[in-house]
């Protein structure tokens, strides 16, 4: 990978590891009050030691609320992550493996769910059952994971007969080993990482738009980058960080997904 | 589709004039059966993603419990899934789609939300034009060299929608009002943004929607890659050998897959609509989804899901027509 691609790992690494401790980490654990740090006196002070990036209108330290709100994301992104991975390699596995008219239904499924807008899928899932971003994440997991399954699938059947397949089996391996190992294992999952990150920027996109727009998604106290940016709108403070901090950071975590994602292909060129 | 050169790269493709248009019907046929199955396949999705969901629905609707009956007989709850699918499916394609219960009391479903439709549509035809002419303008220039532009595109494309949104409209706000308290200008028409409507509003939404979250970076690779492939063509060498003019030769091949493209793109951009929509403080389809969602009015949005999932499936249809319009080797194809 390029040195670009590396830098973006690195962030996209300490963003995940920050954002699963401040989920995980008890409450009084955390050395920042969301909810005790509002203060009229300090509102829209410029950068200082104190406030590494300033503060909002209401005062509060904007360096901890963009902290912590890595929480809102990490981990409904990594859920969907998971979900999308576990259940598209299983299914892609499954049906180039048998091949068939099970084949057919996966690309079916693929289909049907590329014909509803993921967002507006996710917003019915949040309207019906509830607000909660690890609701988000699981059913923006599962609306992805035929879009993965099916190009697990069109990867094995185009392999099914490489030279390195046909020697695998005539050393005698067996089917299993050769789809989990020299198939899977091998040649997908580059492509599988990728839609992986692409999935990741995604409900980092989700999250923040939801918030942003209000109603779903983080509400106020608890901060995300998207709701940070809708509090501050309007209010002409001294501390221009305030709007352009959490602005940088979705679009740089964002960018960062696409290039690492970008250099996985490269890679698979090679 | 008289055009010589797909013959001569393909002669197999050549059909005898006297088949004429009959040779399109099957594939037609065959496409629009494709649209009707992914369309009750999407509706199903819907309608299960509905059955999964813990709780009631009845629930949601604020006065529900003195209507439990009535809505219940309405939406067929009474009655187990495929029947309660077939029942819903049966009068969509009437053009039933129920009543509002909360958005707007009494209204058919169909008639709020065919005019917000039709409004949401003069933002999304020039978004998707607009993205598609901007990503065949950049391939052109960028295909096969590497290029600062193509960086430029990806790095502004990369943003959310929501977040191109925010920082166009606070930006203009910005310099309106440094330039109102200069005294360089009196107050623009369209001060201040969002709130007040106004064409440099609508035109903000349609750039937004066609650059933002990865829109213009896809469609601009995606040329990319089409144009190389078609520069080291065959029948293109042999254009040039001609003397032909070879730019005809690449565009007219590259209408199939900038149809996949487009089409690729829809669903993508009806989920931005709802956003685009939202932050401009726009009257549309996607606004009342947002409204209904959040007033858990169940009929309307699912309406609009429905009419969402239609649009997309509609817009693969017609794709998936020029397509075989253009290239009568994708004919052969899908039979």
């Amino acid at each position: 990978m390029r040195p670009g691609a590396w830098a973006g790992a690195a962030l996209l690494t300490l963003v995940g590891v920050v954002g699963v401790l401040t989920a995980v980490l008890p409450e009084p654990w955390l050395p920042y009050d969301i909810v005790a740090d509002v203060s009229h006196a300090d509102a829209g002070l410029a950068p200082s030691a104190a406030h590494w990036l300033g503060t909002d209108h209401l005062g509060r330290d904007v360096a901890w609320r963009l902290v912590l709100a890595t929480r809102a994301f990490v981990g409904p992104g990594l859920l969907a992550c998971l979900l999308a991975s576990v259940i598209g390699v299983g299914a892609g596995a499954i049906s180039g493996f048998l091949g068939g008219p099970v084949a057919a239904l996966v690309r079916y499924l693929s289909t049907v769910t590329a014909s509803i807008p993921r967002f507006v899928l996710v917003l019915l899932a949040i309207a019906i059952n509830g607000n909660s971003t690890w609701l988000i994440g699981a059913v923006a997991g599962v609306a992805y994971s035929p879009a993965v399954a099916e190009a697990v699938f069109s990867r094995i059947d185009s392999l099914q007969r490489a030279d390195f397949v046909l020697a695998a089996r005539a050393h005698g391996l067996g089917p299993v080993r050769i789809l989990l190992y020299h198939l899977l294992w091998v040649n997908c999952r580059r492509m599988v990482g990728r839609h992986a990150l692409n999935l990741f920027g995604y409900l980092l996109l989700l999250e923040t738009t939801l918030s942003y727009i209000g109603g779903f998604g983080v509400m106020e106290p608890q901060p995300s980058w998207g709701n940070m940016l809708a509090f501050e709108f309007g209010y002409r403070t001294a501390n221009i960080w305030g709007v352009w901090a959490p602005a940088i950071a979705i679009w740089v975590t964002i960018f960062c997904c696409g290039l690492v994602s970008e250099a996985l292909a490269e890679r698979r060129r090679a | 589709m008289a055009d010589p050169h797909l013959r001569s790269d393909e002669p197999a493709a050549t059909e005898p004039a006297t088949a004429g248009s009959w040779r399109l019907v099957v594939p037609v046929l065959r496409l629009v059966a494709v649209f009707a199955l992914t369309l009750a396949g999407a509706v199903l999705a819907i309608q299960l993603l509905l059955w999964a969901s813990p709780g009631d629905p009845v629930d949601l609707v604020p006065n529900g419990e003195e209507i439990r009956d009535q809505l219940e007989a309405e939406w067929g709850l009474d009655r187990p899934l495929p029947q309660r699918y077939a029942l819903f499916l049966g009068r969509a394609l009437q053009g039933d789609l129920g009543s509002s219960l909360t958005y707007r009391p009494g209204a058919t479903v169909t008639e709020l939300i065919l005019p917000a439709a039709g409004r949401s549509l003069k933002l999304l035809i020039p978004a998707l034009a607009l993205a598609m002419g901007l990503g065949i303008g950049l391939g052109l220039l960028t295909a096969g060299r590497s290029s600062l532009l193509r960086r430029a595109a990806q790095v502004v494309s990369v943003a959310p929608v929501f977040l191109l949104a925010f920082l166009a409209v606070h930006l203009l706000n910005e310099l309106a009002f440094h330039g109102m308290e200069a005294g360089w200008f009196g107050r623009p028409s369209w001060f201040a943004l969002p709130d007040a409507d106004s064409v440099l509003k609508t035109t903000l939404a349609i750039v937004v929607l066609a650059v933002g979250s990865g829109a213009l970076a896809e469609v601009h690779a995606a040329v990319e890659d089409e144009v190389v492939r078609l520069r080291n063509a065959p029948f293109v060498d042999a254009a040039v050998a001609r003397g032909a003019p070879v730019w005809k030769h690449v565009l007219w091949n590259l209408l199939p897959p900038l149809a996949t493209i487009a089409y690729g793109r829809a669903a993508f951009f009806v989920g931005g609509l709802v956003i685009v929509e939202k932050v401009l403080h726009l009257n549309g389809a996607g606004s009342m989804l947002w409204q209904a969602c959040r007033l858990r009015d169940y009929p309307v949005a699912l309406g609009i899901t429905v009419l969402a999932a239609g649009a997309v499936c509609g817009a693969r249809l017609l794709g998936d027509l020029v397509r075989i319009g253009v290239d009568p080797r994708l004919r052969e194809a899908s039979r």
